[in-house]
């Protein structure tokens, strides 16, 4: 067996980097190890190849042999406050959906390899160089991509269970991006209920304060049920933020997979702090025309069509995006063409002498995959743009509440101060000020969290998986005005 | 401190009429003189012309003339200023020359008098000669009596002064606008007869009211009532200068008032007798003793007495708030509440917070806390005993022995003889105890049973 690395890179697609050769090498070696202790009698050899690559990237099937090395693991893990990579990584070895899927993608192989002998396994390790830090996924994902990728072959089972590890990368990503977000809204949550604490802190103040106002006889009935009210309100408005919190956790607990005492976890108390700028990302199409694995899953689907229907002279390879055109183009590896200079990668596809297929429904039938698959590569290219807009704006809107509305809401309390020291204003006003200025710090929380949200859509519009709901706007000052 | 300003426009006039006539004085305008301080200027004593006792202006300054053909001329300057309400805290105000309340006009009865009014305003202007009695086209109602004066330009008014008294000078174009900004002045018209009506020291200044918000600087021209800075001059205490008079003096204090509401000025020390009002001289049979002379807007008064009494005596507007600076009206009432227990919770939001109030206010007087820019004290002022926790509309009138004849110079706290001053009692004190206070409920103290009166019952 060998180890042969693909060194994918989303920016130049240059192939095999020197570091990256050794990279492979390594793996290679430790992939051999794995393959001979895990499958001995060789039945399931490439899911045992998949495992033992797991391991060392954190993804493992859990059995009997695993279950002790994982659980030591997630107690490590669980000893610190969880923050988002630490959150995926519990989720990659416990959830058990996961499991499943993986599972699944053990029956498949087992599909493949009664169908025809099992290809000699061939890792190959892709990094993405994601826009998005997502250090984790990023490691895992390359090795089911590489298993993906592996050259083509001609046996349709061979693309079948090709398919299936493609849905099973897939499944990866949608765990982890559902992780990330539920991680980010749990975190945001808390941090929201620790701000409400304080505004009700403060309403209490002034509550009290107006009742003892009301006992000397210095304010009347009226104007101490208003602020009593408002300390009511607000203190509604907190049970309501501690039970959005509660669930928001308890989200991501089950994505975790965690039960019994464990979920006893700790999250760190605070959003992490946004990037010093948002990242750039001129290539954020060719890297999803790349990458998303729904689009590669359709791909093939061409290929068994054409193995099906024994379609076996394919005139000419186009681009999707070029199907009117017709263009002869020179094929290369896995149907992909890279382009080095241009902006644009493109999905190559063969093109059959259909006028000459004497089946018709063999024709009409390799045209409609040939038609969904283009439906759905505008849609990647569409997604992709539409989640790198979202990710700059987002972004910027976190970054405008840091910098300007947060600061001046500083400045505002702290004039408030002076005109209180000028007995220009009593305390009340000073203490609504205050409940004001931690209404805006929610919302800096909120535009923070939504920042976060989207750098995961984005992530998923270019690998693909969950794609994710639409994110709540930044909501208006939960402490405001009276 | 008086600066003498060439405007290029005046300048001009003023060399090419000496190139080509030799008559420049004949035939240009007086150079318009301005003042830096916001300080009281000495007396002006008329160096040509009628012969009188002249007024000083509080915190302010009388403008210089020159006679001109038997006319006396004076040339005024409406204009933005800054003006410095007391230290830590300038208005921007628009006055004349320099100042807000522009220089003091002074003239004799009989006199030709030629005034030159200069509009460097952004809008148009006119003035108003408050009180004199003059030809209609001169009374300065834009409008109605004249065309309103653009920016840029001069206008001239020309009257002849037929009666003595106390007058003043604003704006009637924009009047709102311009009074609230600051434009007024004063218009003292001395009798003929040097000795008639004669006091030693003859003090003028104006009652007005601004409306500028905490670290603001510009007033609220849209004000209508509710004004937070009441002024003698544009000046607030501690920034207005003590009125000093020499014991054994006969003294006239002159006061009108442009704000919009009354004002009751309240002299301590002394009885005195209103002797003059806009409207002219009160004859002596018609004068009555008074301690407070309430001033009505848009109306002078004149109150004179003899400064038997050494000592300093306070001289303020009898509505207290008016003797106190900017303070918001929205703070609650404190007395009685005990804040301790609370400052703890209230500091974890507000970690600058200190509690106040809690035994009423006093304590304003003499804490100094940061405050917002350019803004005074609600309270302030130190005097020979502590805190004096005054502002607005307050001054103190010093009589003191062995003064030179116009030194009007501050002499200092007054020294008490021994055995003059209040004092602790030490004995023992014995009084009825407290009053407890009253438990309050939720119903009132008094149950009030109203019957509807019914037509055949007749009255109660």
């Amino acid at each position: 067996m060998s180890a042969m690395g693909i060194f994918i890179n989303l920016r130049h697609a240059n192939l095999l980097a020197g570091k990256t050769v050794r990279l492979a090498a390594m793996l290679g070696v430790t992939l051999l190890a794995g393959c001979k202790a895990i499958t001995p009698d060789g039945g399931v050899n490439e899911v045992a190849e998949l495992t033992s690559v797991a391991v060392r990237q954190d993804l493992v099937i859990r059995d009997e042999d695993s279950a002790d090395i994982i659980e030591a693991r997630l107690k490590t893990l669980l000893l610190r406050p969880l923050s988002a990579d630490a959150a995926v990584q519990v989720a990659l070895l416990r959830n058990a959906g996961l499991q499943a899927a993986f599972n699944e993608l053990g029956i498949a192989q087992t599909a493949m390899v009664s169908a025809s002998l099992p290809p000699s396994p061939t890792i190959s390790v892709a990094r993405l160089s994601s826009v998005v830090e997502l250090q984790v996924e990023r490691q895992i994902v390359a090795n089911v991509i590489a298993l993906a990728t592996l050259p083509a072959r001609a046996e349709i089972a061979a693309d079948r269970f090709k398919q299936a590890k493609l849905k099973t990368a897939e499944k990866v990503f949608s765990l982890a991006a559902d992780v990330r977000r539920a991680y980010y809204q749990a975190v945001a949550s808390q941090q929201t209920v620790a701000f409400l604490e304080e505004a009700q802190s403060a309403a209490q103040s002034a509550s009290e304060l107006m009742r003892r106002l009301g006992t000397t006889g210095a304010v009347n009935k009226l104007d101490q049920a208003r602020d009593q009210v408002f300390y009511a309100e607000i203190t509604g408005q907190l049970a309501a933020a501690r039970l959005t919190a509660s669930s928001d956790r308890e989200k991501l607990t089950r994505l975790l997979g965690l039960w019994g005492s464990e979920v006893k976890y700790r999250l760190v108390s605070a959003l992490p702090q946004l990037p010093p700028s948002a990242k750039a990302a001129p290539y954020i199409e060719r890297d999803a025309i790349l990458h998303r694995v729904d689009l590669q899953s359709l791909r093939i689907d061409l290929d068994v069509l054409a193995k099906t229907y024994e379609l076996t002279n394919a005139t000419r390879f186009v681009s999707i995006f070029d199907l009117s055109g017709m263009r002869n183009t020179t094929r290369e590896a896995n149907g992909f063409r890279y382009r080095t200079t241009a902006v644009q990668i493109d999905v190559q596809i063969p093109i059959f002498d259909l006028g000459e297929t004497k089946v018709r429904e063999a024709a009409l039938t390799y045209r409609e995959a040939l038609n969904r698959l283009q439906e759905k590569a505008v849609n990647v290219r569409s997604e992709a743009r539409e989640a790198y807009r979202a990710y700059q704006a987002s972004y910027d809107l976190a970054k405008h509440y840091q910098r300007e509305i947060v600061p001046l809401r500083k400045v505002i309390s702290d004039e408030m101060l002076l005109r209180y020291n000028a007995m220009q204003i009593d305390v009340f006003q000073l203490l609504t000020e205050a409940r004001q200025r931690i209404a805006a710090n929610v919302s800096a929380i909120e535009a923070q969290r939504n920042f976060w949200l989207s750098s995961v859509n984005l992530f998923s519009a270019v690998v693909g998986g969950s794609s994710g709901s639409a994110i709540a706007k930044t909501s208006a000052a939960p402490a405001g005005n009276d | 401190m008086l600066n003498r300003r060439n405007f290029i426009g005046t300048a001009a006039v003023l060399a090419g009429a000496t190139l080509i006539s030799g008559r420049s004085q004949a035939a240009s305008i007086p150079e318009a003189q301005t003042m830096a301080s916001p300080n009281m200027q000495p007396p002006l004593f008329p160096k040509e012309g009628r012969e009188y006792q002249p007024v000083v202006t509080l915190n302010g300054w009388t403008l210089p003339w020159r006679m001109n053909g038997g006319w006396k001329e004076f040339h005024l300057v409406a204009e933005p200023v800054i003006r410095e309400f007391a230290k830590g805290m300038k208005a921007h105000l628009w006055g004349y020359n320099g100042q807000s309340p522009g220089p003091t006009i002074e003239c004799v009865e009989g006199d030709k008098v030629r005034i030159f009014v200069t509009n460097r305003l952004p809008e148009h202007t006119t003035i108003h000669w408050h009180g004199i009695l003059l030809p209609n086209g001169m009374d300065g109602v834009g409008g109605l009596n004249q065309p309103q004066i653009p920016s840029g330009k001069t206008f001239v008014y020309e009257f002849v002064m037929k009666k003595s008294g106390t007058f003043m000078y604003h704006p009637h174009a924009d009047e709102m606008v311009q009074m609230a900004m600051g434009m007024m002045g004063f218009f003292v018209v001395h009798p003929k007869e040097p000795n008639l009506y004669r006091v030693d020291r003859d003090f003028v200044f104006l009652l007005n009211s601004y409306d500028i918000d905490p670290g603001a600087y510009v007033p609220k021209v849209m004000t209508m009532l509710d004004f937070n800075l009441w002024t003698f001059n544009s000046r607030v205490f501690p920034g207005i200068d003590p009125i000093v008079v020499r014991r054994g003096d006969r003294v006239r204090i002159r006061v009108g008032n442009l704000s919009m509401t009354n004002h009751p000025i309240h002299m301590h020390g002394y009885d005195f007798a209103v002797t003059c009002t806009d409207g002219g001289w009160v004859p002596e049979s018609a004068r009555w003793p008074e301690t407070t002379i309430d001033v009505p807007v848009g109306a002078m008064r004149a109150f004179e007495f003899v400064a038997t009494e050494p000592g300093d005596w306070a001289i303020h507007c009898h509505k207290a708030h008016h003797t106190m600076n900017a303070m918001g009206h929205e703070v609650k009432t404190f007395i009685g509440v005990n804040q301790r227990d609370l400052v703890k919770r209230i500091t974890k939001q507000i970690p600058d917070y200190m509690a106040m109030g809690s035994a009423g206010m006093a304590e304003m007087g003499e804490m100094e806390m940061p405050m917002p820019d350019n803004t005074l004290p609600m309270m302030t002022g130190t005097g020979p005993f502590g805190s004096l926790e005054m502002g607005g509309m307050f001054t103190v009138v010093k009589v003191r022995d062995g003064l030179a004849r116009n030194d009007y110079g501050d002499p200092g706290w007054y020294q008490h003889p021994a055995g003059t001053v209040s004092y602790e009692y030490k004995g023992e004190v014995k009084t009825a105890p407290p009053q407890s206070p009253e438990k309050k409920s939720d119903t009132p103290a008094i149950e009030l049973n109203v019957k509807k009166p019914k037509g055949h019952t007749g009255n109660h």
